[in-house]
């Protein structure tokens, strides 16, 4: 800390591939740093101390920032010790960093704190984070700490079951199992991994990377139950009487729909239906794989948050002409800013200020056009700190076959209809230490926040995974008692 | 992974499969169906389990050769192979209520959805006909009907090799909705219920509702993943959006929106067309392959 640094102003950019060609395959986007420019980068940082790093107090589960980055500097030599010294320091706080590397909104968070902003580019910590995961992949230097891990676990003889395999749940059924617990995950879909499989395309986050992390799990004991839909398959009551807790990751999967005429045409899809044939069923090699999608000459998504960036750029993969139509303005674009420019890059263009009315069919039943009320900001914000808006009397109408809707979605319904659990406008309320309603039952991620972020549910798992393990000690002592 | 116990052809396009799969087999009820994914490149289709048996963990699935998917299971699998994914069970079971007398209508392939709901009417005490509308060589589960409920129909329609096959279904659709109207003008039922293709569900719709009988239908819209995540199912049930899989199957056919169900049914036939002929066409190639 003590050594003086130069400062160097701009960041170290990452390669991309260029937006002509990345609009033809569904291939990953940003190609990340090589460990020589991520040195270059991570050489950059000021070492803020830890009790003061901003950095650190940015991230919503205050990852050791400044120490992961000096590993790289300090181990330059020796790359396989570094990136293993770096990834130790990221697990302690997060286990999923090849993702949170590339989905996190750094923006907000880490990199919105970074002191370096004060005098030149802010440091490219999700890059970072990314780059020592990916690394320790490939070289098997995640295995390694990982097998240096489990012979320390001691079992502890109860059971925990996890409803949901997306974030939430895998985070927390890894804790757990890391402090000795039985661990079994319920999951709907076939595959594991949530929004992560099913939601975020594969040029954004490849889809096996989210297989080792979910390997990884497995190789930590724990199992994994898919197809199996809490609710219908098993209900939690059932799961209490098998098991010591109980952990709901069900996530916020119920999509909202526009209540305007038309709604039901040909065409219209939710981003949740259009996402999941797109990347679960790999809709984009069809007829190879069997699951099919239409996606017309023309298409409008309507939101601007990560969702319908994902759904705008999918669709544009498919050779489609795509519009964006948001009823606020630029400045209330939720979207990560990375997403956001690739999507212009790629040719995707804006409309604000416009709200869908109504649906216009062909007369058989399929999409022709979406007509929108022009809306206008007023200076009164509301409680997100938003502009408020409100309509002008006035329309633009906007020629499509395909819309896809992506205004945000609810919690699962098969779930919140559990008797016993208070739920609070479709999400499931819980105490300080994540304990639902139900004795012995805990909550996290979007299931009790609405649709928030990967980096949120996580951190809940975590949380989760902590307040379970005091539960469960406690009960423990009572029952040797 | 879940393994097939037992495969056969049971009638012509129509297959029996006794599958392993404990998790459904303890908790389905009539009225549920399951979300199948049978192959690694596979799509997800929903199907019925049709019979069960919750201490041995099989149930039955009898499936109708439709489209690639359904000919893909006919085709490519064997007994003792194992179908990748089976969710469920999904959807809320029928209700099991008094009714009185009932008519429950399966066309073509529908009948086997039928079956379980009949059987549990029946033994709660209703009255149950079952009326089975379908060609020939396609007639499945008659002895287990005749079984089952109080009286089981039989009405059969042969395949002219002359005409194309929608023409041959109409000749379906005719009949069916002929044999409904003389029911239901002999006698007076309670209830009419039915399951077979959207198109055929309205046709005897519109008979029913002449005669003023309260009607249910076992609705099958295309869906994803059945658990109301992808909003693929949506149907319009009394002027509001709802999910067929979490809210249904089964809706009060006077409260539905037919034609909407209908166009959306049929939104991917061009390609699911393509799909077919393509797979075809890699059959053809395997079976030359295998002459020579
Ligand atoms: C398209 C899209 C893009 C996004 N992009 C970003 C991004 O760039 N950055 C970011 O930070 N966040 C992003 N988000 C938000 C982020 O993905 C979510 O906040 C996060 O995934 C929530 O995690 P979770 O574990 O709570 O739920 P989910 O990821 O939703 O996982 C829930 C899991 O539970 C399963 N499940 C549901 N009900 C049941 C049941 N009854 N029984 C059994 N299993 C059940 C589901 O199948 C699913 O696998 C995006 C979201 C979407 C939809
Ligand atoms: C609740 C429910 C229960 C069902 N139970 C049975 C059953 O027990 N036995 C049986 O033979 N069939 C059943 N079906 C119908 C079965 O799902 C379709 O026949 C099957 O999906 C056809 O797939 P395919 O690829 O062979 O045909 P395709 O060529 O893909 O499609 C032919 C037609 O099948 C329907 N279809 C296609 N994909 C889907 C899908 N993902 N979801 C729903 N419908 C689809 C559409 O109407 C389509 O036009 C059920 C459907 C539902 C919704
Ligand atoms: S705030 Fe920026 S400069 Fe300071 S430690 Fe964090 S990343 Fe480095
Ligand atoms: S099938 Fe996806 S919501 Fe019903």
């Amino acid at each position: 800390m003590a050594v003086k640094r130069k400062i160097i102003k701009e960041r170290v950019p990452t390669p991309e591939r260029p937006a002509e060609e990345r609009i033809k395959s569904f291939v990953e986007v940003n190609l990340g740093y090589t460990f020589e420019l991520a040195v270059k980068e991570a050489e950059r940082c000021l070492q803020c101390p830890y009790n003061y790093a901003p950095c650190i107090k940015g991230c919503p589960v205050h990852i050791d920032i400044p120490g992961f980055i000096s590993k790289l500097v300090e181990y330059r030599d020796d790359p396989d010790k570094a990136v293993k010294e770096a990834l130790s320091v990221i697990w302690t706080c997060n286990s999923l960093p090849a993702t949170t590397g590339r989905v996190c909104p750094q923006e907000d968070q880490c990199e919105m704190n970074c002191v370096m902003g004060k005098v030149g580019d802010k440091i490219n910590i999700g890059k970072l984070e990314r780059f020592v995961a990916d690394y320790a992949r490939e070289k098997g230097i995640d295995e390694e700490l990982l097998f240096e891990m489990i012979p320390r676990i001691e079992k502890k003889g109860q059971k925990v079951a996890i409803i949901g395999a997306g974030p939430a749940g895998l985070t927390a059924a890894g804790e757990l199992a890391k402090l000795g617990y039985d661990v079994t995950i319920y999951e709907a879909l076939h595959e594991a991994g949530g929004v992560l499989m099913y939601g975020i395309p594969e040029f954004r986050l490849p889809k096996s990377i989210v297989e080792s992390e979910i390997d990884k799990l497995k190789k930590l004991g724990v199992k994994i139950l898919t197809d199996h839909i809490v609710g219908r398959t098993v209900t939690i009551e059932e799961l209490l009487e098998e098991y010591d807790a109980v952990f709901i990751g069900s996530g916020a999967g119920t999509p909202r729909l526009i209540n305007a005429p038309g709604i039901n045409l040909n065409g219209i899809y939710t981003a949740n239906e259009f996402l999941t044939r797109v990347n679960l069923m790999k809709a984009y090699l069809f007829p190879e794989y069997d699951t099919p999608v239409k996606v017309g000459k023309r298409v409008v998504v309507i939101g601007a948050g990560n969702t319908a960036m994902d759904a705008a750029r999918s669709a544009r993969r498919f050779g489609s002409e795509v519009i964006i139509a948001y009823r606020r303005g630029p400045e209330d674009v939720s979207a990560r800013v990375e997403e956001v420019e690739h999507a212009k890059e790629e040719g995707i263009k804006f409309e604000f200020f416009v709200n869908p009315v109504e649906f216009i069919g062909d007369g058989k039943g399929n999409l022709k056009a979406v007509k929108f009320e022009k809306m206008k900001a007023l200076d009164e914000r509301d409680s997100r700190g938003k502009r408020k808006i409100v309509g002008t009397g006035e329309y633009v109408t906007i020629e499509a076959e395909t819309a896809i809707i992506a205004i945000g979605k609810h919690p699962n319904r098969l779930i919140v209809n559990t008797p016993g659990l208070k739920v609070e406008r479709g999400r499931i309320v819980v105490d300080e230490n994540l304990m639902t309603s139900i004795p012995g039952v805990f909550a996290g991620g979007d299931a009790i926040r609405g649709e928030a972020t990967v980096i949120l549910a996580m951190g809940d798992g975590r949380m989760a995974a902590k307040a379970i393990h005091e539960y469960l000690t406690k009960k423990r002592e009572n029952g040797n008692a | 992974m879940y393994k097939i116990l037992e495969k056969k052809e049971i009638a012509m396009r129509n297959t029996w499969y006794k599958v392993h799969a404990p998790h459904v087999a303890k908790k389905v009820k009539p009225g549920q169906f399951v979300i199948v994914r049978a192959f690694k490149n596979g799509e997800r289709i929903p199907l019925t389990p049709v019979m069960w048996d919750r201490d041995e963990g099989w149930i039955v699935l009898i499936v109708f050769t439709r489209g690639k998917t359904t000919a893909r299971m006919a085709n490519e699998l064997k007994p003792g192979d194992e179908i990748l994914n089976i969710a469920g069970p999904l959807g809320n079971p029928a209700e099991m209520e008094k009714f009185g007398k009932i008519l429950a209508i399966g066309a073509y392939t529908g009948i086997v959805e039928v079956y379980p709901i009949a059987k549990a009417w029946q033994e709660l005490g209703n009255d149950v006909t079952t009326l089975h509308v379908t060609f020939e060589p396609m007639v499945v589960l008659k002895d287990e009907l005749e079984r089952a409920v109080g009286r089981h129909v039989v009405e059969t329609v042969p395949i002219d090799p002359n005409l194309d096959f929608p023409t041959n279904m109409k000749n379906v659709t005719k009949r069916l909705v002929e044999k409904v109207r003389e029911m239901l003008e002999k006698e007076s039922y309670d209830l009419v219920f039915m399951v077979g293709p959207t198109g055929d569900q309205k046709a005897v719709f519109e008979v029913v509702k002449e005669f003023g009988v309260p009607m249910k239908a076992d609705l099958h819209p295309i869906m994803v993943d059945g658990t109301g995540m992808c909003g693929a199912c949506r149907v319009t049930v009394g002027g509001e959006v709802k999910f067929a899989c979490i809210d249904g199957p089964e809706f009060d056919a006077y409260e539905i929106h037919w034609d909407e169900l209908i166009a959306r049914s049929g939104y991917y036939t061009d390609m699911e067309q393509r799909a077919m002929q393509e797979y075809m066409k890699l059959i053809e190639q395997a079976l030359q392959g295998g002459e020579q």
